[in-house]
């Protein structure tokens, strides 16, 4: 850790690892309601499971995004954060809205929107978090004078974040509209500006761990966030095929999706060809298994399983299935979970006071691979039940609940490959804490590592 | 390439397609309104749609495809199981469906007699909405089951009327999605196995009544029927149908 104020990032990654553990619990959750029969069908109903499971997960993915960028800010503009103190409160305010919300849904105070199912008030308060967040991090680029693309590319994104959280506060009286705006929010969020965080994350990665040159990575990155932009925002019309809008959307919806996969095969291409050009050798391996693992999942989970079922004719038999869960699980786990899980493994040591070689823990390996090889298996067994379904309900015209039935088994080896995937969480978890905290203001920091040095 | 010329690329491109997408949002608003029946939207389809939202409905159905799938998707409910059925089955689900019969049960949500009537204002209108076709077939809450394996091999367009009727009782008129044809399967309304012969026994006209009055006669049971003896079947086929199509259900009807 070059600059001391580069601490408060462990408060938002210890933060973000515990919202990912309350995440996977509330999906067990829910898998057990799928299994049934459910004992607490009047007292914590699935849609409470279910809106707790995806909303927690946007809020750690972004309390991680915002970490890492205090974390990066300052070794990229070579400066101390503006204000270390209002990042601190910062995250506190931010936990306050993230447990009230929680809270509040499980005694049914809700919007009942997916994904943006919290309260006015509080995404009022989000609205303030993310203004804070931006102000502190502008002013600590201001006050060094120094801009890197780098930079420029993952800010950028976190300031979408926040604008495009606004069409989500509106309310349409017109169901259709409602749904046109909210997708303006989700898939211009994951489809669009989280790319560019996520894309700025992997270059700055890239830089430290393969020591590649930061001209080339930089040019590179445009070329690839420009490809997601591209594509990604005319790709939001494969959301406007069935909700009420007129029929051009299948055609523009269509073709711009089935670009979409270029932008995550160019990453993936990207991070693979700087890695072989690399000069030197990262002590922090497992931090690069993170990062390469991110940069290949996403393009398998956003790009080819979004493919898959993207085209309109396809579309029309799989709207609504668990194809789409097979989809949105491998391409959240794959671009936006591994990137923050590569950005914290690769900045603990720093964090800690520790060598860069310190945390190449045997756990911290057991993380890995369990976490993928369940996350493989929870998209096959997935697939398999969108498949069943598709096929038997969509296109054969059985009923919902008896099709259901038939996909119990699938369920069963959701059940079990889930929990492969949890025991890399928990893995993660303890080996995150037990790798020590933070030293003190006023303790000497550890000298700047070479790849630091290199870069 | 260098750097410039990339990150030229990167300006140029998402303002040239933001440009693009902000002008096909812009149509989007000026044909919604005639393609979704905008003017259907009255105050009762308005507070229904808050109340989809207060009961978090969509965390376990989908609606137009969208929403969580744990439980049925709801875009044309309205007309395939009628506003009757539904108002008594909202206050209490477990009244037709049961865990341990049909694998999920809908949670008992307490909604008033207001709420009920609101959503099933907005459900209505939401099965209005022109979605460019889809769903390509009917999607079934249940009904129809693996062991009676559908025959849907009529066809709306052959001369045989009895092969019309087959297509639009497993297709557009969704009788399928409340009436099995296999014996004692009641799905919602009574298993029709066998229906020809009662009707002969009940005589001419029986079939046709019976689908554009549904209360006329009314099948043993509670849960055909509010108690004072209104039947839970949908009574607009005499609207949705045309002559020709009655005709055809009924020959169908004759063969069961």
């Amino acid at each position: 850790m070059t600059y001391p104020s580069q601490r408060v990032a462990y408060g938002y990654f210890l933060a973000a690892v515990l919202l990912f553990v309350l995440q996977i619990t509330f999906g067990f959750v829910m898998l057990a309601k799928y299994l049934g029969p459910d004992p607490l069908l009047n007292t914590l109903n699935f849609a409470t499971a279910k809106e707790i499971h995806i909303d927690v997960l946007l809020v750690w993915l972004l309390t991680g995004f915002m970490g890492a960028t205090y974390y990066i800010v300052p070794e990229e503009s070579r400066t101390e954060l503006w204000s270390e103190r209002l990042a601190w409160i910062q995250l506190a305010l931010w936990l306050a809205i993230g447990v009230t919300t929680v809270v509040g849904f499980l005694f049914g105070i809700t919007e009942g929107r997916k994904f943006l199912e919290m309260p006015l008030p509080l995404k009022l308060g989000v609205v303030i978090v993310m203004g804070i967040f931006l102000v502190n991090i502008s002013m600590t680029i201001k006050k060094a004078g120094r801009f890197t693309a780098t930079e420029g590319v993952l800010v950028g994104g976190l300031a979408g974040v926040a604008l495009l959280f606004v069409p989500g506060l509106i309310h349409f009286d017109n169901y259709t509209l409602d749904r046109f705006y909210r997708w303006w929010v989700v898939h211009l969020w994951v489809e669009g500006v989280w790319e560019l965080v996520q894309g700025g994350m992997l270059a700055f990665l890239l830089i430290r761990l393969s020591g590649a040159d930061r001209e080339v990575i930089e040019k590179w990155l445009y070329v690839i966030v420009g490809l997601s932009f591209l594509s990604g925002i005319l790709g939001t019309g494969h959301h406007y095929y069935w909700i009420g809008t007129p029929y051009y959307w299948l055609w523009v919806g269509g073709v711009f999706s089935a670009l979409e996969p270029l932008a995550f095969l160019g990453m993936a291409m990207y991070a693979y060809s700087m890695l072989r050009r690399s000069r030197l050798s990262h002590p922090n391996s497992l931090a690069l298994h993170w990062t390469v693992g991110s940069a290949l999942l996403s393009t398998v989970g956003a790009g080819v399983l979004g493919l898959a079922h993207t085209w309109p004719q396809v579309n029309q038999w799989t709207h609504g299935t668990h194809i789409t869960t097979m989809h949105g699980h491998l391409a959240f786990f794959g671009a936006y979970a591994m990137i923050n899980l590569a950005m914290i493994t690769y900045a603990m040591p720093a964090l800690t006071g520790q060598r860069d070689e310190a945390r190449q823990t045997t756990l911290g390996y057991a993380a890995f691979w369990l976490m993928v090889a369940g996350i493989f298996g929870m998209t096959m067994a997935l697939g398999a039940a969108g498949i069943v379904q598709t096929y038997l309900e969509r296109i054969l015209g059985y009923g919902y609940l008896e099709t259901q039935q038939k996909m119990q088994v699938h369920y069963l080896m959701w059940l079990f490959t889930g929990t492969i995937f949890a025991a890399g969480v928990a893995a993660f978890t303890w080996d995150f804490v037990t790798a020590g905290v933070p030293k003190r203001a006023g303790e000497v920091p550890r000298a700047a590592s070479a790849a630091e040095a290199v870069a | 390439m260098t750097r410039a010329s990339s990150r030229r690329f990167f300006f140029v491109g998402t303002a040239l397609f933001t440009l693009v997408f902000i002008g096909l949002t812009v149509d989007t608003h000026r044909r919604l309104g005639s393609q979704t029946h905008a003017e259907n939207i009255t105050p009762e389809v308005s507070r229904g749609l808050r109340v989809w939202g207060r009961y978090n409905c969509e965390n376990c159905h989908t609606l137009l495809g969208e929403g969580a799938y744990y439980a049925p998707d709801l875009t044309k409910i309205v007309s395939q199981r009628g506003e009757a059925y539904l108002e008594l089955f909202l206050a209490d689900p477990s009244r037709f469906y049961s865990e341990a019969r049909n694998g999920r049960l809908m949670p008992t949500l307490g909604l008033s007699p207001q709420e009920i009537s609101d959503v099933l204002a907005f459900l209505g209108w939401v099965g209005q909405v022109d979605t460019n076709g889809w769903p390509p077939r009917p999607i079934m809450v249940s009904g129809v089951a693996i062991r009676d394996v559908p025959d849907v091999s009529g066809s709306a367009a052959a001369d045989d009327p009895v092969s019309r009727g087959k297509a639009l009782f497993n297709g557009s008129a969704a009788c399928s999605s409340c009436h099995s044809i296999a014996p004692g399967a009641v799905l919602v309304g009574p298993s029709l196995a066998g229906v020809g012969a009662r009707a002969a026994a009940h005589g001419e006209g029986y079939l046709r009544q019976s689908i554009l009055e549904p209360s006329a006669y009314l099948v043993p049971g509670e849960r055909f029927a509010t108690p004072q003896g209104v039947s839970l079947m949908p009574a607009t086929y005499a609207q949705t149908l045309t002559p020709q199509q009655v005709d055809d259900l009924v020959a169908y009807l004759k063969t069961l």
